[in-house]
């Protein structure tokens, strides 16, 4: 067997760079947002790869279990926990995020970021 | 009465949810919020100093090693704290009073933003813990969105999501950083992992650590404001509604020093923490100051000038000595009070004649003289004229740039002071002093009485600090002397 | 005079930058104190690099000075590069990102 956290971190390295590479230069807004939820996604498995450890069991005292051992052989409980704390906020970080680009589309019928997202400064007046 | 520490960040966090839910009833509505909103800024006044374990874990010390471990999330309370929550409750009040008096029927969900984001930067602040501060620079990035989103003007929401997106990359790259700071220390308490760094556990030159302070410091950028993200930082500032904008304001300043505290204390012992500081904080007064004097919307004036006024208070901290950094959190606090005094200011112009564009604007001392003059009062105030409190702290950043061998610096804040007082000027004249153009209505439009109470009450902080800075210096000097 | 005809042209870029609407006197005279503004301060900071290398500074300040007054108007440039569309932001979002990093990561034990 590989080792296990390396392959999980070069994962999440690719996960990263897929999302900066799609950030520059994907026009497609929706397909942007997902590249750039890859980012939060690669920095959460990366979180998650911290706290793992070879052979080790899931970090809750069972009744019976000899305290030293499982102090030895569990695995480092901290990450897990931040980990589903910063997934609740990148899901409601997506959330609100397209429900803004649905707004946006409904008033320029288009989903293309050159579009929809350039300066706003030089246009004439607003129209509805 | 230390059990009101938690109380700061709980008391608008759960007005929020209250108001949010029952915002069908809109006399009760009001009344809740316009209470809770004169509490904000008593609690911390009433507050002693102190820490605050959440769950009551308090630390452990570990005898073989000689260390401390802080296994809860804790709350450091002390006057800097004090200072800052006080001002941030103070002009959230000002804010949600301006607002409900602004409108019969109020929006529950926008009195929900506003309490939301005091609550996250409160927490921010107080937080001895850097995964908490991110959950809440989140939430606070979410708040800050959501106000922008709900004002009335051209093309808030496309700023909104442009903010949105670039936070998307800003923020999980803060988050990276703290991870290899978990991975390096395996802790998330910043008292832990400074006290790790400096006790040698964590080889301070390895290029994890240090990459660790590139990625934490990208997010501080992002939450700052500072280039490259001064453009969208004014951007969102002048698509808020005025009020909206003044708070916006004071968050931003509030999560600024809050994250570059805590990496003060993990990353003081780097050198070149301080430069990359320093070299941000410069690009941030010179770009701020140049893009502001060739706008024409004043909203965005003031949003570029106030990204401009952050380049201070970096410069103040990334000097890095004690009297600097004082500086650099005195001139925080001002540009809190004098930069919301501003947007309110301005708005309550916006209010009155529906038109942003300078050159469309003229003439209006003769109709607002009251609003004319605690502008005026208030610019000169972020020029930095005496006896006003911008003078003092501006005064104070350069004796210390001089007394660290930095006299460039020093002739740099002055220039970009007098270039702000130029901008300042320039908007002033156009607006208030030049004939009034032909077409634009003036009559029967009054400024509402609540900005003008807000302004004064703003005015009288920028006179009382600018005459008793003392108040305040000690204090902050203390405060820095224990990070130090 | 040929400086003086520089400037001169420099007014006349101006007007792109305010389009739409008029050009008014408030907002050249800004512009061109930001000009200056903006001229002076990098050259000011530029003087910084003295804590590293004395010849350096001298030779990048002079250098830069030289480039920036004969590169004016510097204002229209600098306003097109920072407009507000997302995907200005973004590249330079991006791009100081990887530079702070790669910065860091080799050469943060220099300074």
């Amino acid at each position: 067997m590989a080792d296990v956290q390396l392959v999980i971190l070069l994962t999440s390295v690719a996960l990263v760079v897929i999302g900066l590479y799609s950030a520059i230069f994907i026009d497609n807004i929706i397909k942007k947002i997902i590249g750039i939820s890859f980012i939060e996604e690669g920095v959460n498995l990366f979180i998650v790869a911290i706290g793992y450890k070879a052979g080790g069991v899931v970090p809750i005292l069972m009744p019976g279990m000899d305290t030293s051992w499982f102090a030895t052989n569990a695995a480092y409980p901290l990450p897990f926990g931040l980990v589903l704390t910063s997934i609740v906020i990148g899901a409601s970080t997506l959330a609100v995020m397209l429900a803004l680009v649905m707004v946006l589309y409904r008033r320029y019928g288009t989903l293309s970021t050159k579009v929809m997202l350039a300066d706003t400064s030089k246009r004439e007046e607003y129209d509805e | 009465m230390n059990e009101l520490i938690p109380l700061m960040v709980i008391v608008p966090l759960m007005a929020a949810l209250l108001i949010s839910a029952f915002s069908k009833f809109n006399t009760v509505t009001k009344i809740f919020a316009f209470v809770v909103a004169i509490c904000l800024p008593l609690i911390p006044l009433l507050s002693n100093y102190g820490l605050h374990y959440f769950g009551g874990y308090e630390p452990i010390l570990d005898g073989a090693a000689n260390m401390m471990y802080h296994p809860a999330i804790t709350y450091s309370f002390t006057f800097l704290q004090q200072i800052f929550i006080g001002a941030i409750g103070l002009l959230t009040f000002l804010v949600i009073f301006i607002y409900l008096t602004k409108y019969r029927k109020v929006s529950g969900p926008y009195l929900f933003l506003l309490f939301l984001g005091t609550a996250a930067v409160t927490a921010m602040i107080l937080t001895d813990d850097i995964f908490h501060m991110f959950v809440f620079f989140e939430i606070l990035a979410l708040a800050q969105v959501g106000i922008v989103a709900a004002s009335s003007i051209d093309y808030s929401y496309e700023m909104a999501l442009k903010y949105m997106v670039l936070g998307s990359i800003g923020s999980p790259m803060m988050l990276l950083g703290i991870g290899f700071l978990l991975a390096l220390t395996g802790s998330v308490n910043v008292t832990d992992i400074a006290a790790a760094v400096h006790n040698g556990l964590v080889d301070a030159t390895s290029p994890v650590f240090l990459l660790s302070l590139a990625l934490i410091f990208f997010g501080w950028l992002y939450a700052s404001g500072l280039p490259p993200f001064h453009t969208i930082k004014s951007g969102i500032y002048s698509k808020a509604e005025p009020h909206g904008a003044a708070l916006l304001q004071s968050f931003t300043v509030i999560s600024m020093i809050s994250i570059v505290l805590i990496m003060f204390r993990i990353y003081a012992s780097l050198p070149i923490f301080e430069v990359l500081i320093v070299f941000f904080s410069i690009l941030a007064m010179i770009l701020g100051v140049s893009l502001a004097l060739t706008q024409t919307d004043f909203r965005r004036m003031i949003g570029f000038l106030a990204v401009g006024e952050l380049g201070f208070i970096g410069l103040g901290i990334g000097l890095g000595t004690n009297f600097s950094i004082t500086a650099g959190l005195f001139q925080a606090l001002n540009e809190i009070v004098i930069t919301a005094l501003l947007f309110i200011g301005f708005g309550a112009i916006v209010n009155a004649t529906n038109e942003v564009d300078t050159r469309k604007l003229g003439g209006l001392l003769a109709y607002h003289p009251k609003v004319a003059i605690m502008l005026l009062i208030g610019g000169l105030a972020m020029a930095g004229v005496p006896p006003l409190s911008g003078f003092q702290s501006k005064l104070m950043l350069v004796q210390a740039s001089l007394s660290c061998g930095f006299p460039e610096i020093s002739i740099l804040a002055i220039m970009v002071s007098i270039a702000t007082f130029v901008v300042f000027v320039k908007t002033y004249y156009t607006m208030f002093l030049k004939p009034k153009p032909n077409d634009l209505e003036l009559e029967g439009k009054e400024v509402p009485r609540a900005m003008i109470f807000a302004m004064g009450v703003l005015l009288i902080i920028v006179i009382l600090l600018g005459i008793f800075p003392d108040v305040v210096t000690n204090g902050i000097s203390n405060f820095v002397g224990g990070i130090l | 005079m040929k400086l003086y005809d520089q400037i001169f042209n420099v007014v006349k870029q101006f007007r792109k930058l305010f389009s739409p609407g008029p050009v008014t006197n408030a907002d050249v005279s800004g512009s061109l104190t930001a000009e200056i503004f903006l001229i002076v301060s990098l050259v000011l900071s530029a003087i910084l690099l003295r804590h590293v290398n004395v010849l350096l500074a001298g030779i990048f300040t002079l250098a830069l000075a030289i480039v920036l007054i004969y590169s004016i108007p510097l204002i229209p440039k600098f306003k097109i590069e920072q407009e507000d569309s997302l995907e200005k932001m973004l590249f330079y979002a991006i791009v100081t990102l990887a530079l702070i990093a790669v910065f860091m990561y080799w050469g943060g034990n220099l300074v």
